[in-house]
């Protein structure tokens, strides 16, 4: 545009001296120049995004350039030459101040060109296409005047174009080339390419065709020795631009086996993550499809990858999900709101077999650009849900024993302080000492049961955080000792108690633990007793049974209400208040001796009485 | 309104001794009524209707929440003072006690002369006799 605006100015100034000193300046014509403008302010407005002033720019310059065509395919004068301006110089044949034909067609290509992406779209393929011609014309005839400038005026009939004029088509095809080129999407420097080669074949076939008819035309200064040298300059071009290309095409497959064979070590590295991977991974499209699946997803679901693959991602889910799953990714599409995408979370999964279990999910969107898959990740938390329950049922059951143990501690206390408060009130009303005695007694049993209270807590941490070794324990004679010490420590009860094991039967246990319950099942047996029972009776039994030591206590006493049978091993229940005291915890550190042990315990109720059941292994679980 | 009855509920023998010696010693009129737990006292409560309850929670059979939701919904007249008497105090335990309407006052072991004196005002009974005995 600037050298267009430049000419125009030189033609309307008229500097005929130096019209004469140079006269190539001017072998653009004004017209021409007037085109240069209009069409370069088109690309400009074109490229800066205002395709209705851009078209009508274009469409002067190509309504000039087709008179002009006009007129030298229908050699008549229409006055378009010296329409503005009277040449005072003239380059070159042709009537004075006509642009070349050449030149016109370029014009009106470019003006197509420009027109097309103004008023389709901007990225027309027939833009690019049009802009190209111009581009190899302008090139052409750049090169002829490269090659040999004293004749590049009639050396072709399509080089018939000012230098100025090819330099500026160039500059204005690649704009408009590389502009569309970029919105279509295509390589640039595949097109640059393109263009050389296309540019190229030009130029050889016009010298083909000069040196075929090297009399025909006239104007043609056409001896031999000018033929050879442009065959000469046109071969030595042929062979720089040929050893170009192969050191470029070499370069090029060099680069690209180095980029393959990195894409495939990249593959193969994510492929070895992916199939060792303890996480399922499994790619769906945007149905829902499965279109992979790794081996850690086979472990966790129990389908085979095969069977899975080019199933709906819905067969992995349970029923909630499985009916919502496909109106998710439908919302997903139409919405573009992700529900789970890049945030995980935690879902259901459904196994071969039918059965659910948790898993923590984390899904990504995976762009091809082309298509668009999910990734997905999820992990079997079937464990960790599983921990988290124990942990919170043992915080509970924590929980629950400081409260209670609170209250229980702080209650014979309670009373004790209250005693002692009316103890001293009696001495300052000097009431009789026996009645002050009785008080005595009172703080004494207060005390007592504090006492207990704490035995059995000990009792129950020993439980837990004892690590004692195993020894081997004589069963008859364990159960013979303490049956007598208790016997002793209730009072001696006159009970009857029949003891059936055999003397030789020994277990390999942990030996306090062991005593602890069985402490806590004889003394349960002897405190609980039917006052109003004639004979009271126990039995201990003791026989190694599949492999297992079971230990039975049956006696006739209380029981206990079917009602309350479930919270007989919980913590601090008491059943029969008025018949013994107790803390409530003895069946409760029994169960928890029994569970350390690896063994269960269990109670059944009797016609009369209660049976109580512990078996425990052989081998203590590691 | 003077308190003439008290229900007193506990499983602890020492417990039961010292709310009888000390209401005795408050007043020697007011009789007093026992039950060793919700169960009985439930029972009792069928019988008559005294003018005031002690009770204690932590209590075998029946405790003393469970006896509240018992006294609650099988229950038309209410006594107008239920005092929960606990021996530890958790703010989660005195929070739940208080929601019952009936339930005025909430206790810590062992029972006072001052926590019985607390419950007479509540029944608009603050006779002149007993503050002029406290006062020298």
């Amino acid at each position: 545009m600037i050298i267009g605006a430049a000419v125009m100015l030189a033609w309307i100034a008229r500097p005929v001296d130096l019209a004469e000193a140079a006269p190539l300046l001017f072998a653009m014509q004004f017209n021409a120049a007037l085109c240069f403008v209009l069409a370069g302010g088109a690309v400009c407005l074109l490229l800066a995004g205002m395709p209705r002033l851009s078209a009508g720019l274009s469409a002067l310059a190509g309504l000039l350039a087709a008179a002009t065509l006009a007129e030298h395919i229908l050699r008549v004068d229409l006055g378009v030459d010296q329409m503005f301006i009277t040449p005072f110089v003239t380059t070159g044949p042709g009537p004075a101040g006509r642009m070349a034909p050449n030149t016109a067609l370029c014009f009106l290509l470019l003006s197509s060109s420009v027109a097309l992406s103004a008023l389709v779209g901007r990225g027309s393929p027939f833009r690019v296409l049009l802009a190209a011609l111009v581009f190899m014309i302008s090139t052409t005839a750049l090169i002829a005047y490269l090659l040999s400038v004293s004749t590049a005026q009639e050396w072709l009939p399509l080089a018939r174009m000012s230098p100025q004029s090819a330099l500026c088509f160039a500059t204005l095809s690649t704009g408009l080339i590389f502009g569309g080129v970029i919105r279509l999407g295509y390589d640039l420097s595949t097109v640059a390419a393109t263009l050389g080669a296309a540019t190229y074949l030009l130029l050889v076939l016009m010298t083909y065709v000069e040196l075929m008819q090297p009399a025909d035309a006239g104007a043609l200064p056409a001896n031999g020795a000018d033929g050879h040298t442009t065959l000469l300059a046109v071969l030595l071009l042929s062979g720089i631009v040929y050893a170009g290309l192969i050191v470029y095409a070499f370069r090029n497959s060099e680069r690209s086996r180095r980029m393959a064979r990195q894409l495939a070590e990249s593959q193969k590295r994510l492929e070895a993550i992916i199939e060792t991977a303890v996480d399922g991974f499994v790619t769906i499209d945007e149905r829902g499809t499965i279109l992979s699946a790794n081996p850690a997803c086979e472990r966790i679901f129990g389908y085979r990858a095969e069977e899975i693959i080019g199933r709906n991602v819905k067969l992995l889910m349970p029923a909630p999900y499985r009916d919502e799953h496909d109106q998710y990714l439908a919302n997903y599409r139409t919405t573009g709101v992700a529900r789970i995408i890049g945030s995980g979370r935690e879902a259901e999964g459904q196994r071969k077999d039918g059965s659910t279990f948790p898993v923590e999910l984390s899904v990504s969107r995976i762009d091809l650009g082309h298509q668009v898959l999910y990734g997905g990740i999820l992990r079997d938390i079937s464990e960790r849900k599983r921990h988290e329950r124990d942990i919170l049922d043992a915080n509970a059951e924590l929980e629950e024993f400081s409260y209670r143990t609170s209250h229980d501690l702080r209650s014979p206390i309670a009373s004790s302080l209250g005693l002692v408060a009316i103890a001293g009130d009696m001495v300052r009303r000097g009431v009789p000492a026996a009645e002050l005695e009785g008080v005595l007694t009172r703080i004494e049993t207060s005390f007592h049961k504090l006492d207990h209270l704490i035995q059995n807590i000990i009792y129950l941490t020993r439980t837990k955080m004892m690590d004692e070794p195993e020894s081997t324990i004589p069963v008859a004679v364990a159960v013979r000792e303490t049956v007598e010490r208790l016997r002793h420590l209730e009072g001696g009860i006159a009970a009857t108690v029949h003891i059936d094991i055999a003397e030789t039967m020994t277990v390999r246990k942990k030996a306090s633990r062991f005593q602890i319950i069985l402490d806590n099942l004889l003394s349960n047996a002897f405190k609980y007793r039917d006052p109003v029972e004639v004979a009271p009776e126990i039995s201990i039994r003791a026989a190694l049974v599949r492999g297992r030591f079971v230990l039975t206590v049956a006696d006739n006493g209380l029981g206990i209400a079917a009602a309350d049978e479930p919270k007989l091993f919980q913590m601090f229940k008491r059943f029969h208040p008025q018949h013994a005291e107790g803390s409530g915890l003895g069946l409760y550190i029994l169960r928890k001796s029994v569970e350390q042990l690896g063994g269960v315990a269990a109670y059944r109720r009797l016609d009369k009485g209660s049976l109580f059941t512990v078996t425990l292994p052989l081998e203590d679980r590691p | 309104m003077k308190m003439r009855s008290i229900l007193i509920v506990d499983d602890d023998e020492n417990d039961l001794f010292i709310c009888t010696y000390t209401i005795q010693r408050f007043d020697p009129d007011i009789r007093i009524l026992k039950a060793l737990n919700g169960l009985e006292a439930l029972a009792l409560l069928k019988q008559e209707t005294p003018d005031a309850i002690i009770l204690d929670i932590n209590m075998p059979v029946m405790n003393g929440f469970e006896f509240l939701e018992h006294y609650t919904r099988e229950f038309e007249t209410h006594a107008p003072v239920v005092a929960m008497l606990t021996s530890s105090h958790h703010a989660a335990d005195r929070e739940r006690a208080m929601r019952y309407d009936f339930v005025r006052n909430y206790f810590e072991k062992p029972l006072t002369p001052e926590n019985l004196q607390a419950m007479a005002r509540l029944l608009g009974d603050e006779p002149e006799r007993r503050a002029s005995q406290a006062a020298p």
